[in-house]
């Protein structure tokens, strides 16, 4: 099967990198659709949906493979180089940011900026380290993915997996950005939740811009400031907002602070 | 007039401060106004689970298609009680800023029912789940089993084979009387065992390939069946042994199959039917069809036994197990008559006694 299908990537604009838009857990790549246009005027801009979330292909999704974030981050490794032309710059959402970087281990070649939108390494609390949730906040919040179907049924499944070639027979319903199988939304949020890339960060080698959201339940200000100490050439930029979707509430200060990154890092 | 809606009414900003609320919503959650406007977000009154989506859904549903509807998070109440309840919300600009207007209603009975729903298909998965784990386990077990007693029955028959080569050896010696009686009792078990061996072989193949293998020819069946009871005559000394024929034509058939067919039918007739009445056995040609016909008398098959007399390992217990085989029998002779595309059938009564009867199609125009 084609990355393309299999991801729903969708190329636009033109220029001497590439940047790479990855969607978090929740919704798909419409989440990029307040920032990413203006990209597409300097750079060349690649957007694509995870397996199991959007318009991706659902027949390719493999509970083993997507039981941990590395089978999320070895489908990066083969967009990038498939789709990637010149030096590549990878956004990531959430637990996108966390993909981005395992691509990164995986394959550091093609690589010159990460930057991490609302990151965290590790959801759960541990010991001394505060991920701001509890083992029992994640299952409530699989009950809560139990009585949200979003618009879902399994009927769907066809309309919403069929005919790539004629996006116009996709009909777009209510909530249908935030619309999955909840069976695999609930084994995502899982694999999300649940995972713990600490041990990962110092191994990072590549300028890594975070940006952290001054009042987000989902990443607090404390694991911004965790991941920025730990991973090796990061910078920090807290931007007044509230909620874990900056780039859809705060596209302005979202996009300067990647502006400025973007030129300290000269790409 | 909202204050009194039977739903719970509210606006709140962006970030999701309320700005007001209706008095149906303070009363379900035993907040005051006050204590929410301004001072609370919607958010703070969820569950973890409910935060976590709402941040994850709520909101970017909100920012991208300005509303949000039929959704179910469980607000806490002031004294720490959940309270299951659908929201819809619309985001517009009102007053120079974004705000969001929400309607909300409690759900009780529904979430309720819709949890009984949810627990009935995880019970359905985990059930329909076990099945198939145990239904697969019991196709591995049973194509495990009959592999063995083919590759077993296969590799017994060179041992068997010896044995028989040296009961024959000693024969031809001279020998005491009591020796030749061994050598005569050693003689009838070896064949009995190689009849078992033959017969579990045949079952393997029935079961685990497309049924018995057969090498159908013209023949004439009066002849073949009248040589097989010839040899059968001195299997059982002493018991009466007839042939009836009807009917004339050849047919087409194997008639090594149908000799062994009639073996297993006599060789029951004999154990199981009257010692001082005769087995009869018939060939019939009449039309298109011919039949074989082992009959004997005395105790009808008891019903029960008779609607499946033709699986594997179904016996009569009416006779001393010395003479009881394992059942493979009749089970063979139902195969044999299935290779040639016909059936075998029994009768049984009191009056009449015993009739088994292989019913095949002639296979000649």
């Amino acid at each position: 099967m084609s990355v393309e299908r299999r991801n729903h990537v969708q190329v636009e604009g033109s220029g001497p990198s590439t940047m790479f838009f990855a969607h978090g857990f929740g919704c798909d790549q419409n989440m990029w659709r307040r920032i990413a246009p203006a990209y597409a005027k300097r750079y060349r801009t690649v957007l694509f949906d995870l397996v199991g979330s959007g318009k991706s292909d659902l027949s390719a999704y493999d509970p083993v493979k997507y039981g941990t974030l590395q089978g999320y981050a070895d489908d990066v490794v083969e967009i990038v180089r498939e789709f990637g032309q010149g030096p590549a710059i990878f956004v990531g959402h959430s637990v996108s940011s966390m993909i981005g970087m395992l691509a990164n281990l995986t394959d550091p070649k093609p690589f010159a900026a990460q930057i991490m939108i609302g990151p965290s390494p590790c959801y759960v609390n541990e010991g001394d380290y505060v991920g701001g949730f509890t083992r029992a906040d994640i299952q409530s919040l699989l009950e809560t993915l139990e009585s949200n179907y979003l618009g879902w049924s399994s009927n769907m499944a066809p309309a919403i997996m069929g005919a790539p070639q004629q996006p116009e027979l996709a009909v777009e319903l209510t909530n249908s950005f935030c619309r999955t199988d909840p069976e695999i939304a609930k084994q995502f949020a899982r694999v999300t939740f649940l995972s713990d890339l600490r041990k990962d960060l110092p191994r990072l080698q590549t300028p890594t811009l975070i940006i952290q959201c001054n009042d987000d339940l989902i990443a607090p200000v404390s694991v911004g400031e965790y991941m920025h100490e730990k991973l090796p050439h990061s910078t920090l930029a807290v931007i007044e907002n509230v909620g874990h979707c900056p780039h859809l509430s705060a596209p302005g200060p979202s996009t300067a602070a990647m502006d400025a990154f973007l030129a300290q890092e000269k790409l | 007039m909202l204050d009194g809606a039977p739903c719970g009414v509210m606006t709140t900003l962006d970030e999701g401060t309320f700005v007001r609320v209706n008095a149906t919503f303070c009363k379900w959650i035993g907040r005051a106004a006050e204590d929410l406007v301004g001072r609370r977000r919607l958010q703070d009154l969820l569950t973890m689970g409910g935060r976590i989506f709402h941040q994850t859904h709520w909101m970017p549903l909100l920012q991208m298609q300005g509303s949000i509807s039929e959704v179910k998070l469980e607000v806490v109440h002031k004294d720490g009680q959940v309270i299951p309840m659908i929201l819809n919300a619309i985001r517009r600009e009102r007053g120079g800023r974004m705000v969001h207007d929400l309607a909300a209603y409690v759900a009780r009975d529904r979430d309720k029912y819709e949890r009984e729903l949810v627990r009935a298909r995880h019970r359905l998965e985990e059930l329909v789940a076990e099945t198939k784990r145990l239904h697969e386990e019991a196709k591995d077990r049973a194509l495990f089993a009959e592999q063995i007693l083919g590759i077993v029955s296969h590799d017994l028959r060179n041992p068997m084979s010896t044995i028989q080569m040296g009961v024959a050896l000693l024969g031809r010696t001279a020998a005491s009387p009591s020796q030749e009686r061994t050598l005569e009792r050693m003689q009838r078990s070896t064949e009995r065992a190689n009849r078992l061996i033959s017969d579990l072989l045949d079952f393997t193949q029935a079961r685990m390939g497309k049924g018995l293998a057969v090498a159908p020819k013209r023949i004439d069946v009066h002849e073949s069946i009248g040589a097989a009871l010839e040899e059968l005559t001195f299997a059982f000394p002493g018991r009466a042994l007839k042939h009836e024929r009807n009917g004339t034509g050849e047919c087409v058939a194997d008639a090594g199959r149908l000799a062994q067919a009639v073996g297993n039918l006599v060789a029951n007739a004999m154990t199981y039917g009257r010692p001082d009445s005769a087995v009869t056995v018939t060939t019939s040609i009449q039309g298109a069809t011919f039949s074989v016909s082992v009959h004997n008398d005395g105790d009808p098959i008891p019903p029960e036994l008779r609607d499946r007399i033709f699986e594997p390992m179904t016996r009569g217990s009416a006779a001393p197990s010395a003479v009881r085989s394992v059942g493979l029998g009749l089970f063979i002779v139902s195969e044999i008559a299935k290779a040639h595309g016909g059936r075998a059938v029994v009768t049984s009564t009191a009056e009449a006694g015993t009739t088994f009867s292989l019913v095949l199609p002639r296979g000649v125009d």
